[in-house]
């Protein structure tokens, strides 16, 4: 009498949990007007950092400042699906700790999907419309023409570039089914993010290997930014980043998973 | 300083480490990964802008001031907001509402110890590997007795902003946000994440009248014989505005704390 | 379908523990190569349990009850022996074996904390993709059981720990499943909630014909709710039978009670007749103090329990 729980089981799951999240979100006021003022502040504050650094140099590596909120509007988009939907990495931590983290194993869905549901981060939200609002503004600037090519391409290399900071964060957070204090691997990769909206080119040889392949920041805005700033000599890297995007996101997956599998539940 | 000294203090170092938690060891790792893309960045930055000094600081300069003030984030890192939302939400807060100034002090002193571990295991070796390397920009003398004073007061000031803050988790459960809130509005107004010189006069001047500098800017004023610490009255001048922010931080922590607990218990939450 | 809902034979669990070198040179060894020592925590454990029964299972803390609910459940992988819970292997089909179970967690509540009951109850009512008109069945049958309208609109989060248990149990038997697990369900309960939670589950098992497997340290549900107890100590099942054959292996045991001199409070003893003669402890007790009132009574449960675990082998 097994049942079939397919992608379309898991939407609608999700979007059910959704909505009953949002309705209870709702209740708490203050807690929803602290949330705003909090997400307009952080994204207030990365971009008083950007402004600050471009009002002393004028270039960074022959970027100018409209391409430079090209990658940064870029890399809020990109970095918003982490925010709005894994925020519960956060919490996974003190879940194993506790052995609270057995709750998720009870129920006949997918653990990964079962435990990511339960959060859902509005401020995330605050922080597409800002990415969104710095990328039109680039993007007009700069005068990137408008199609159905362009916003198209923009649509699928936002979409994948998420994936590599989610997968950053799955491996982070998943470093605590195995060591003890793994708190701050998860601070410092989440700070990671902040270097997403600088161009890779910055780096040398060695250093863009890494952080195009171990730690990939470098696919969060910089290589799919290059489809739109230089459409002229767009690197293979770039045109591989979706699949790329793909099997990073797969792997951190299979590596949480893996955490669960060895974690051996003592805790209780 | 002999070679062999400083070999049994990495030895000691690494050992507690090692020996205490495999994570102490990931966390020396991606802090040092950190501080590469830090590198990269600013090298990149002050190869556009074709001089070498910009704002009084040289590529040096900044380099050590971002260092160090990564290496005083680490240790002065607390999580107090944290550990008062977990409290509020097992229930463990109402033994600690009883007696609310004896959680303040209790966890500072908790702080504190962990804060004069984390100073000899993190921040000293990395103070020591950067003045090796920068070879003697970091002045050595009278600067770092001065120093140490600062950084004992900056715990102070930066303990008063998170006891505020968590006292805010009795009223929200959004405990990322305003954590997140206050770690960025810390990070860039104290100097961490680009060091104050650059900012704008006018931003510059509002930002000297909020505490955030006491944290990190101050001390590495301080440390580097900079921003008028090497005379008398401009060290009294840093010290005062610290110790005034101790005292306003405190005063307003606990008041704060006070009311909050009244109107929680009054509304039974 | 077989009567057999939970079928266990020679499992056994080990879990592997570091073993820390000394040392600087011993630190580093332990980063690379890592020296585990074995811990069994399930020693050989055979256990068939059939649909509709309630069974205590019983331990000392750390005796491996967890363990093994851990492992029916799906959660953990046995070392070696052979499982079925349902039929299914549980650690191989984790997902299909999740849709026949349910599981109480003593304290650990497993609903949405933000959300009122009865929203909680709608989304698993989706997640096991249980039908309309089976969900409202049970739901009515929930009322007949137990009052639950003034938690049907509460929050988790604002439910008194009592309310939270109850809670945590309706949602448990919500998708009718053939096997519930209850790990201490009333542990830090008052007695009147006790005995409701009591009855609710005996009502669920008769209504339902659902298998319960309870883990508990409190004698008083095993009492209420329990034919058949399993006991497991350091591993090994010392104990798989009725809680009356039990009670006569032990049935030369008397609790005797006295009050001496002025003491409100009764004194115990227990005494095994075979070894000893239950007068010649009143005397004892009459040498040195005044006796003022005796009772004699059996052994209870709890005793009972006590003595094996302190090593009293059946």
């Amino acid at each position: 009498m097994s049942k079939k729980r397919g992608l379309k089981f898991y939407l609608s799951i999700y979007r059910k949990i959704l909505i009953q999240d949002l309705k209870s979100k709702m209740s708490y006021r203050a807690d929803f007007v602290i949330s705003t003022i909090g997400m307009i502040m952080t994204n207030l504050a990365g971009f008083i950092t950007f402004i600050v650094l471009f009002h002393n140099f004028p270039t960074i590596n022959g970027w100018d400042l409209n391409h430079m909120l090209f990658l940064y509007g870029f890399s809020l988009l990109a970095l918003t699906p982490v925010q709005c939907f894994f925020d519960n990495n956060w919490n996974l931590r003190t879940h194993v700790y506790s052995g609270d983290f057995i709750k998720y194993c009870f129920r006949p869905v997918n653990i990964f999907f079962y435990f990511m549901s339960e959060v859902f981060d509005v401020k995330g939200l605050g922080q597409l419309a800002f990415g969104l609002g710095t990328l039109i503004y680039a993007w007009a600037k700069i005068g990137i023409p408008v199609t159905f090519l362009t916003v198209g391409q923009a649509l699928v290399f936002t979409f994948t570039a998420s994936l590599f900071m989610i997968a950053i964060m799955n491996v982070a957070a998943a470093t605590c089914f195995w060591i003890q204090g793994s708190g701050y691997v998860m601070v410092i990769m989440f700070r990671f993010k902040d270097f997403a909206r600088y161009p890779a080119s910055i780096f040398n040889s060695v250093f863009k290997a890494i952080f195009t392949f171990i730690i990939p920041i470098a696919f969060v805005a910089y290589y799919p930014s290059l489809v739109f700033l230089q459409p002229d000599n767009v690197p293979v890297l770039t045109w591989l980043s979706p699949l790329i995007g793909l099997v990073f996101f797969f792997l951190s997956y299979a590596f949480w998973m893996l955490g669960v599998r060895k974690y051996d539940f003592t805790g209780s | 300083m002999t070679i062999r000294k400083y070999i049994a203090l990495v030895r000691a170092g690494i050992m507690e480490s090692l020996h205490f938690r495999l994570g102490t060891a990931v966390t020396l790792f991606a802090n040092l990964i950190y501080l590469v893309l830090v590198y990269f960045l600013w090298k990149a930055v002050y190869a556009s802008s074709g001089t070498d000094v910009v704002n009084g600081m040289t590529f040096t300069d900044t380099m050590i001031y971002l260092i160090l003030a990564t290496a005083l984030f680490n240790f002065l890192e607390m999580f107090v907001v944290w550990d008062m939302s977990r409290s509020i939400q097992s229930g463990a807060i109402i033994l600690d509402l009883l007696k609310p100034m004896k959680y303040r002090s209790y966890t500072f002193w908790k702080y504190s110890g962990s804060h004069v571990s984390q100073f000899i295991l993190a921040f000293v070796p990395t103070f020591i590997v950067v003045m090796i390397v920068t070879k003697g920009a970091i002045p050595i003398g009278l600067n770092l007795v001065k120093f140490m004073v600062s950084v004992v007061l900056a715990q102070i000031v930066n303990f008063g902003i998170e006891m505020l803050v968590a006292t805010l988790c009795l009223y929200t459960e959004s405990t990322w946000g305003i954590n997140i809130v206050k770690e960025t509005i810390v990070l860039v107004l104290s100097g961490a994440s680009i060091p104050l010189a650059f900012f704008p006069e006018s931003i510059r001047n509002i930002i000297s009248w909020m505490p955030f500098r006491a944290i990190y800017d101050i001390p590495l004023q301080v440390l580097l014989n900079k921003g008028g610490s090497d005379t008398l009255a401009g060290l009294a001048k840093l010290w005062g505005m610290q110790l005034g922010w101790c005292v306003i931080l405190t005063v307003a922590g606990v008041i704060f704390w006070k009311i909050s607990v009244r109107k929680i218990t009054v509304n039974g939450g | 379908m077989a009567q057999e809902a939970i079928v266990m034979e020679n499992l056994c669990k080990d879990f592997k523990v570091l073993n820390r070198r000394e040392g600087l040179k011993g630190s580093i060894q332990d980063l690379f190569s890592r020296d585990y020592k074995t811990v069994s925590a399930v020693k050989d454990v055979s256990v068939t349990i059939n649909k509709g029964e309630i069974v205590g299972y019983l331990g000392p803390n750390g005796a491996g009850k967890s363990t093994t609910i851990k492992m029916m459940t799906g959660v953990l992988e046995p070392t070696s022996g052979k499982i079925l819970v349902n039929g299914l292997v549980p650690y191989k089909d984790r997902t299909r074996n999740c849709e026949n179970i349910g599981v109480v967690f003593g304290q650990r509540s497993q609903l949405w904390w933000a959300l009122p009951l009865v929203e909680s109850f709608k989304l698993l009512r989706d997640l096991y993709m249980v039908p309309q008109k089976e969900y409202d069945e049970m739901i009515e049958l929930y009322r007949s059981l137990v009052d639950i309208e003034p938690i049907l609109h509460k929050t988790v989060r604002q439910m008194s720990l009592g309310q939270r248990t109850l809670s945590d149990i309706l949602a448990a038997f919500l998708h009718n499943p053939g096997i519930v697990f209850l790990d201490e369900p009333t542990i830090g309960l008052d007695v009147s909630m006790k005995s409701k939670i009591r009855d609710l589950i005996l009502g669920l098992n008769k209504e339902k014909n659902t298998t319960v497997i309870l883990t508990t340290h409190d004698m008083g549900d095993v009492d209420a709710l329990c034919k058949r107890i399993v006991i497991i100590d350091k591993g090994s099942k010392i104990y798989d039978n009725d809680i009356e054959h039990l009670k006569t292996y032990f049935g030369s045991y008397r609790t005797l009670r006295v009050r001496l001199d002025n003491n409100d409070t009764w004194e115990e003893t227990l005494i095994d007749e075979k070894t000893t003669d239950v007068m010649t402890v009143i005397t004892e007790y009459q040498k040195s103090h005044k006796v003022k009132d005796i009772q004699l009574q059996e052994i209870s449960t709890e005793e009972v329990i006590k003595k094996l675990y302190e090593g009293g082998s059946v």
